[in-house]
């Protein structure tokens, strides 16, 4: 019997002492230009007419091509032709309005799907023509698709029209709600200034001139979708929903989608970058004009420089609930690039560089400032706070202003991780300047207290009762980690005598509050849309004021002069005027204070050396077609850095010999 | 014993009518359906659009009586919230998640292989392995080996799960890198890598209070007329240890495990989310993160359940282990 069970345990330890890998992927993807990443949260969906968070677009912006692009290098940020042959140029028309003609690329197909086969039998794909582009258009109307973009496209003629004909059609008629999709756009007569010409040429006409309305051409929401995959995948008879579906045009396909565990990118064969034709359109070779800054840090190899792309096979996307056995693995090489977690920040940044032992193993460390703006807000209709308490509340808003330190919050908060901001605009926007220092937001206490006596409340004490001046700050974030950030600031207020109190309550509670006006301060952020200074300077145009349209404004900061200029430069193309108008308002936040801007978030990203071409994306979504990776260099590395160690084995059967002795000797101490 | 049975079934359903009320106050009379809406479709949604996601998700009825009816007329009272919940919940038509629209049943049945796949075996080795720690550390009570063995039992339910899980992840999956660190495969040639690690965890985390039970358990066995009896039969102390004191052991032991064998379909939240294993325990902890409510009300109600059906096997099992035991 024991010689049995000898046995036994014998063949279990050499089976483990041979199978012991820590190599999540199976043995067929070696060799192959495969790229692994992880993804924490789930995309909500796949519809590019709605889909509008970061773990989105990473795929849609993939797997949708768009009209327009982001140059991947180029910053600040620069528009060129994807779909279309090139960007178009704004054509004024008598009545005041705009429009925009694309002409369409040929040969562009939509991904192989059974959907197409559906109507006509054997059909795989088709060529995309403009009533695509129109179609999708008739999407982002549509009231029942709810897309959180549908606002931004107001000025297309005839869209909010076509939006309450469809509305008013549905409630008519029971029946009319049944049909497909585009049989109901068609029937409410399509979008006026969305005019398929011919297949191949595409207008929009607004009513109003927009210089900006072509960033939106370089998002997802304004790809291609083709009808019959909307109407074939509506979650029926077994069929995916459109939202979980992917029918494309991009360099890659949704190859694998199961969202509670892995995604699967892989090359799109059809894509029209592979077409000979497309050879000179910039969508489909690596840009040549690299930056020698990038070629020094390794972020981008030069020898890509011409060559068509996309350069990987695959894209593979593992669920990771959870940092640190996501940061784990990538440590081990079997992720290719991720973030950095807080616990481990200090052993892989040191002074703003790589630690030695990562810089050893080859890893990089990339940085980038996004377009986005973190602040405190003042609720302007407030009696105490807002334009309404006159200079007495301006002197009370900048002393507020002086005493945050922006510096030591991002120290101890987030590693040192973004850049402090001096006006509600970020790096790379145009209107930005470097050597800008906003007076108000360099710490200095007795300037604050200077200023908070001439507000009349001298040492923080309000006259009218003879007590520190009582103010809350409210937020929407019941967490620990927000509530030391927020006792932090409230910190630094209480320095100048005032009585701040933090009102935390659930985000649902604290939205309640903002509707409902019932605030003083808060904490907001936003990440812009497009990179153009009129996408974070609407936030505080008074038409987008909280108080007077539910708008964006939540500070219902409203000053004449602000938004005069504001609709002077806000569909302006960006040249010297519009830079002094950007300058002028800039000046008027300074001193009026609705902010107290904190940060711009820096996202810091590491990759191991096998990652080609690692320059962070930003604001450019097609990203994966620029990458590469060697899998020979990765494969080597990640043996030499795994290599089991075994010898703990040995150590457990010693162990468990080491309890049986004992055992032994004192069953026949016990039986002798 | 049936009508031990019929008994024992009627007290369970009428704890499940309870529990659903629990679950629709919780649910429905306490939280704001506007509240859901909104995290559902964003903040910025047209009022036209929370309106049909209400609708879509049946959040648009009264609560308990639909004034727009007569009296007389039936949908007074069907027509709410409080019975669609009943209904929905009753008939195990669970709707679709709040979160992203998937249809609930859908997750539930995708989730329950990736469950039962960490939690049978892992059910089954701490099974094993506590019950035969615990038949030799009984046979050796008194001894350096039980001490020890004691000790350890103390020293592993002192320690927090989630402790066990980041040192199993750093140390076997780091340093020793015998296994993947995370991730889950539904492949079968490579299931056992993600799963042996958390299976691993799971068995120590859970070991040191089986053994000390099952130990006290034996012990008191031992001590029984039974097994002087069976000594002076002249029977072996491996067969007075197996055939004799764990046979009648049984019962205990049967209470312990048939409890626990219905929750291995709602998986191991903790093991599941840091392992990466795409199960319910997982999608549960997802929920309550995402404010899913619906798949949360599903996973509070089926968990409900299971418990009740737990006690009922449990006592079946008793005259099944005993024929001394009888239900009637």
């Amino acid at each position: 019997m024991l010689i049995r069970i000898s046995r036994i345990a014998a063949l279990f330890l050499a089976l483990a002492w041979a199978g012991c890998t820590n190599d999540p992927y199976p043995d067929a993807d070696k060799g192959r230009k495969v790229l692994y990443t992880s993804f924490s949260e789930v995309p909500k969906t796949l519809d590019p007419a709605v889909s509008y968070t970061t773990s989105e677009h990473v795929i849609t912006g993939n797997v949708y091509d768009t009209l327009l692009e982001y140059h991947y290098l180029e910053r600040p940020y620069k528009l060129i032709a994807g779909l279309a042959e090139a960007v178009p140029e704004p054509e004024a028309l008598p009545d005041g309005g705009q429009r925009y003609r694309f002409r369409i690329r040929p040969g562009v197909r939509f991904h192989d799907d059974i959907c197409f086969g559906a109507r006509s039998p054997g059909q795989r794909s088709r060529e995309v023509t403009a009533q695509d582009f129109a179609f999708q258009f008739a999407r982002l109307a549509d009231p029942a698709i709810n897309s959180p973009v549908a606002s931004s496209f107001v000025q297309v003629k005839g869209f909010q029209a076509f939006a309450k004909r469809l509305a008013d059609l549905r409630k008519a008629d029971p029946a009319f709600v049944k049909q497909a999709a585009h049989v109901q756009y068609a029937k409410a007569g399509g979008i006026e200034g969305v005019v398929a010409a011919s297949d191949r040429d595409l207008e929009i006409v607004l009513t109003e001139a927009n210089a900006q309305i072509l960033y939106w051409f370089a998002m997802p929401f304004t790809t291609p979708i083709a009808w019959e995959a909307v109407a074939y995948y509506d979650g029926r008879e077994g069929r995916p929903n459109f939202a979980d579906h992917v029918v494309g045009t991009g360099p890659f396909r949704l190859a694998v989608y199961d969202k509670q565990l892995r995604y699967v990118l892989a090359k799109n064969p059809t894509w029209y970058g592979l077409r000979d034709e497309a050879a000179s359109a910039p969508g489909v070779a690596f840009p040549s004009n690299i930056d020698p800054a990038d070629v020094a840090a390794k972020r981008i190899d030069p020898a890509y420089a011409g060559r068509r792309m996309p350069f990987l096979d695959r894209v593979n996307f593992a669920r990771e609930r959870e940092n640190i056995p996501r940061f784990n693995k990538f440590l081990q090489g079997y992720y290719d690039d991720g973030g950095i977690i807080k616990e481990s920040f200090d052993a892989i940044v040191q002074g703003d560089r790589l630690s030695p032992d990562m810089a050893k193993r080859g890893m990089r460390l990339d940085r980038e400032v996004e377009p986005s703006i973190f602040y405190i807000g003042f609720n302007m209709n407030d009696p105490v706070l807002g334009s309404k308490g006159g200079e007495r509340s301006r002197k009370l808003r900048q002393a507020m202003s002086l005493v945050v330190d922006t510096e030591t919050f991002l120290q101890l908060f987030l590693n040192g991780r973004g850049v402090p901001a001096q006006s509600p605009l970020p790096p790379g926007l145009f209107g930005y300047d470097a050597n800008y220092r906003n007076p108000f937001r360099q710490p200095d206490q007795a300037k604050a207290k200077r200023l908070l006596a001439e507000a009349g409340y001298a040492n923080g004490i309000d006259p009218a009762t003879q007590a520190p001046l009582k103010l809350t700050f409210d937020m929407g974030n019941t967490s620990a980690q927000s509530l030391l950030e927020s006792e932090f600031l409230v910190g630094a207020w209480r320095g100048l005598g005032l009585n701040v109190e933090i009102a935390a309550t659930t985000y649902n509670q604290f939205q309640d509050k903002v509707r409902r006006g019932a605030y003083q301060i808060f904490r907001w952020g936003w990440n812009a849309d497009f990179p153009d200074p009129e996408n974070f300077l609407f936030l505080l145009e008074c038409s987008n004021a909280q108080a007077n349209s539910n708008g964006p404004n939540t500070a219902n900061f409203c000053n004449d002069g602000f938004d005069q200029r504001y609709r002077a430069m806000k569909d302006m193309p960006n040249n010297e005027t519009r830079l002094r108008l950007v300058k002028e308002m800039l000046a008027i936040t300074e001193a009026e204070r609705p902010w107290i801007e904190l940060f711009h978030v820096e996202d810091f990203t590491l990759s191991h050396a096998w990652l080609i071409n690692s320059k962070p994306m930003g604001l450019s979504y097609p990203a994966f077609k620029y990458k590469d990776v060697d899998p020979g260099m990765r494969e080597r590395l990640i043996a030499q850095w795994n290599e089991p160690v075994r010898w703990p084995l040995a150590l457990l059967v010693i162990g468990v010999i080491a309890l049986a002795v004992p055992a032994v000797r004192t069953y026949y101490r016990e039986r002798t | 014993m049936a009508a031990y049975l019929v008994r024992r079934i009627s007290y369970g359903a009428v704890t499940v009518l309870g529990v659903l009320f629990l679950l629709f106050v919780l649910f429905f009379a306490v939280t704001n359906p506007d509240d859901i809406a909104r995290k559902a479709v964003g903040e910025r949604a047209r009022p036209e659009v929370y309106v049909q996601w209400k609708k879509n998700h049946g959040y648009d009825k009264p609560l308990f009586l639909n004034r727009e009816y007569a009296a007389s007329n039936a949908k007074r009272y069907t027509d709410t919230l409080l019975f669609e919940h009943y209904r929905s919940m009753l008939t195990f038509d669970f709707g679709r998640s709040d979160a992203d629209d998937t249809p609930i049943a859908d997750r539930l049945l995708k989730g329950a292989g990736p469950s039962l796949s960490l939690t049978v075996p892992l059910f089954i080795l701490d099974v094993v392995v506590a019950v035969a720690v615990g038949l030799f550390v009984a046979f050796f009570r008194e001894t350096l080996i039980d001490r020890t063995v004691l000790v350890l039992c103390i020293f592993t339910m002192s320690v927090a799960t989630l402790l066990y899980i980041i040192a199993g992840q750093y140390l076997i999956g780091m340093l020793l890198k015998w296994f993947p660190i995370s991730g889950y495969s539904g492949d079968s040639s490579v299931i056992w890598r993600f799963l042996a690690l958390p299976v691993i965890v799971g068995v120590i985390s859970g070991f040191g209070s089986d053994v000390r039970l099952y130990r006290t358990i034996f012990i008191e066995e031992m001590g029984r007329d039974y097994v002087r009896t069976a000594r002076a039969k002249g029977a072996g102390d491996a067969r007075v240890m197996v055939a004799h004191v764990l046979r009648n052991a049984l019962i205990p032991i049967i209470t312990n495990v048939v409890i626990a064998i219905p929750f291995l379909f709602t998986g191991s939240l903790l093991l599941e989310s840091f392992f990466g294993i795409p199960g319910l325990g997982a999608m549960t902890v997802e929920a309550i993160q995402g404010n899913d409510f619906a798949t949360l009300r599903t996973m509070v109600y089926l968990g409900a359940l299971l418990f009740i059906l737990g006690q009922i096997l449990t006592d079946v099992s008793y005259a099944i282990a005993d024929p001394r035991v009888r239900l009637s």
